[in-house]
């Protein structure tokens, strides 16, 4: 009786706990189907678009498109990433917003790969390098 | 045989019929999505072969896992159709097989993600329990399915005492639980079609609400409306006591002789653990019986029980009854407290004259021999005794029978083909009388039994 009950706290005390990790309500990744986008404030008119080169990887095209205010980069947007299948777009769906985090930070190619999606992240630093020197910065 | 179970057996039939073409539609059509969605063609490469794989055995074994619920969640269609005993069969099955199913779902999923680079998969695994939504969750609940089949398997289950292992057991349905969310997240097949999701969702709401409706909601129902207490406790036999209940409006609990139930004595530590015994007479509306060998621990304790204490129950369950008959002509086979239930039959079932006949194994003294004696007068029911010990593991005999099991069977019940054959005792036991009467000519679904195992 008591070692039952002792067994019913523990479990519950184990089953709270575990929601209270931050994936177990997060609710469903975004597998965008929309080209994934991020932007840092809000673009003026001497706003310019560079698109990069789609870079191919082992899992298909990698293609970044930024957004220059006066040589500050102000939007990011990936309109082609390895989508081929579920766990292409689920590892994607990942990794994109944080390179893309990362690329407003540091304003620059300069940024670290996302583990787990190696690939993508070295295709989009490629893509997203030829952009930066088009744009001439 | 009264003619309302000649006309339930076709129905059983046909609900048995029914619910074998329910469960392979269900896997059919997920098998479908599963190729719908290009999963055969997946299988040309090695990455997404093992991802098209992982996501199949991840399909088929949540299907099957929902499945081994349902099948446990006590459906009074189910359990009259199939009875308890053929439901646990199956349900230990559906349960072993979606757990195979769901590790290999782990191992192939994992593998491919790492891009089927085997030094990759533990930090791939590590990854993807950190990152990916709800997946710690999974793989808690894959910990619960792991305790939970882990501690079912014959060895290890042996070792446990039925009360532990059956409150283990229900760490099932946490696991089951916890691992729904990742289905939905990370794995997203729940909605590749709104087709799919119809199936998924209704799917889980049955289960869910059987088990609500049906393993707790009707069992506590029927606790409220009966309030079945002890009346007295008396020794049938050296570690045999008989336990006589009363309660409410017990007219209208829909016991049929043959029957079991789950127990639980609120007399003091034990009301944590159910545990199954059959009525050992014919429920008459006022009372119930149960007779019980002092074998696990809360047996024992049955022999201290005060008169009042009060029980709860869940049940009746099992188709040793009435119900499952075909034939006018019966043959009772137990052997020792598998007796009980056969006294309940004994007494319950309708035959006239010659019509009935008890083969009663015991090793020293027969349970009821004076119940037996009142049948036999009263009822004309005609009672063979079979004493001694069992002469062999494959034998339901006892020593000093001089021929073999069949012709011994042949020889006691001569119009044994003609007969159904109500069965119950030890499972290996069990077994050779089943083995005896498929070869003196008894069709199996003549055959009824119940075994027990404590």
């Amino acid at each position: 009786m008591k070692r039952v009950l002792v067994w019913l706290v523990s479990t519950a005390t184990a089953v709270v706990l575990l929601f209270g990790y931050r994936t177990s309500l997060s609710g469903p990744m975004t597998t965008a189907t929309q080209p994934l986008a991020g932007s840092a404030g809000t673009s003026s008119g001497g706003a310019n678009t560079v698109t990069g080169p789609a870079v191919d990887t082992r899992w298909g095209a990698v293609q970044v498109q930024i957004t220059l205010d006066g040589g500050k980069i102000t939007a990011v947007t990936v309109p082609r990433y390895p989508d081929g299948n579920r766990k292409d777009e689920q590892i994607n769906a990942r990794a994109l917003p944080i390179l893309v985090q990362e690329t407003l930070q540091a304003q620059s190619a300069d940024i670290d790969t996302v583990s787990g999606a190696t690939v993508t992240s070295e295709g989009y630093v490629e893509s997203l390098q030829a952009a930066l020197d088009q744009a001439g910065r | 045989m009264t003619p309302e179970a000649g006309r339930r057996r076709p129905l059983d039939a046909g609900v048995r019929g029914v619910a074998i073409g329910l469960l392979w539609a269900g896997l059919a059509l997920v098998t479908y999505w599963w190729a719908a969605g290009g999963g055969i063609g997946d299988l040309g490469g090695w990455e997404s072969g093992l991802n098209s794989l992982g996501r199949l055995t991840g399909l088929l074994g949540s299907d099957l896992l929902l499945v081994q619920v349902l099948l446990m969640a006590r459906l009074p269609v189910l359990e009259r159709a199939f009875g308890q005993d053929r439901l646990i069969a199956v349900h230990r099955l559906t349960g072993f097989t979606s757990f195979n199913l769901v590790l290999a779902h782990l191992v192939l999923i994992t593998w491919g993600y790492a891009a089927g680079d085997l030094t990759r998969f533990p930090s791939q695994l590590w990854e993807l329990v950190i990152d990916y939504p709800a997946m710690l969750l999974a793989l808690a609940g894959t910990a619960c399915l792991v305790l939970t089949v882990v501690t079912s398997i014959r060895a290890a289950r042996a070792k446990l005492r039925y009360e532990s292992w059956h409150l283990l057991h229900l760490y099932g349905y946490l696991g089951v639980g916890l691992v729904l969310p990742h289905q939905l997240w990370t794995g997203q097949e729940f909605l590749t079609s709104t087709a799919a999701t119809v199936y998924w969702w209704s799917l889980w709401a049955v289960a869910l609400v059987a088990v609500l409706v049906w393993r707790l909601g009707l069992p506590l129902w029927r606790n409220a409306r009966h309030r079945l207490r002890v009346t007295s406790v008396v020794p049938e036999d050296d570690d045999v006591v008989s336990v006589y209940l009363t309660g409410q409006d017990l007219g209208r609990m829909p016991a049929l002789a043959g029957q079991f139930f789950g127990w639980r004595f609120l007399n003091r530590a034990g009301w944590t653990r159910a545990n199954p015994y059959s009525l050992s007479a014919a429920p008459d509306g006022r009372s119930l019986r149960i007779t019980v060998r002092g074998l696990g621990d809360g047996s024992t304790a049955l022999r201290e029980m005060r008169p009042g204490t009060p029980v709860l129950f869940e049940g009746p369950f099992g188709r040793l009854t009435d119900r499952a008959r075909t034939r006018r002509k019966v043959a009772l086979v137990g052997a020792g407290v598998g007796v009980a239930p056969l006294r309940a039959l004994a007494e319950g079932l309708g035959y006239g004259p010659g019509e009935a006949v008890l083969l009663h194994r015991f090793a020293r003294r027969p349970l009821f021999a004076a119940e037996f004696g009142a049948l036999v007068r009263e009822r004309g029911l005609h009672v063979v005794d079979l004493p001694g010990h069992r002469r062999s593991a494959g034998s339901w005999l006892g020593d000093g029978v001089p021929v073999d099991d069949l012709s011994a069977l042949r020889h006691l019940v001569p119009d044994i083909a003609e007969r159904d054959v109500y069965v119950c005792g030890p499972a290996p036991w069990a077994e050779s009388v089943r083995r005896a009467a498929s070869a003196a000519g008894v069709p199996a679904d003549r055959v009824h039994v119940e075994e027990f195992r404590w």
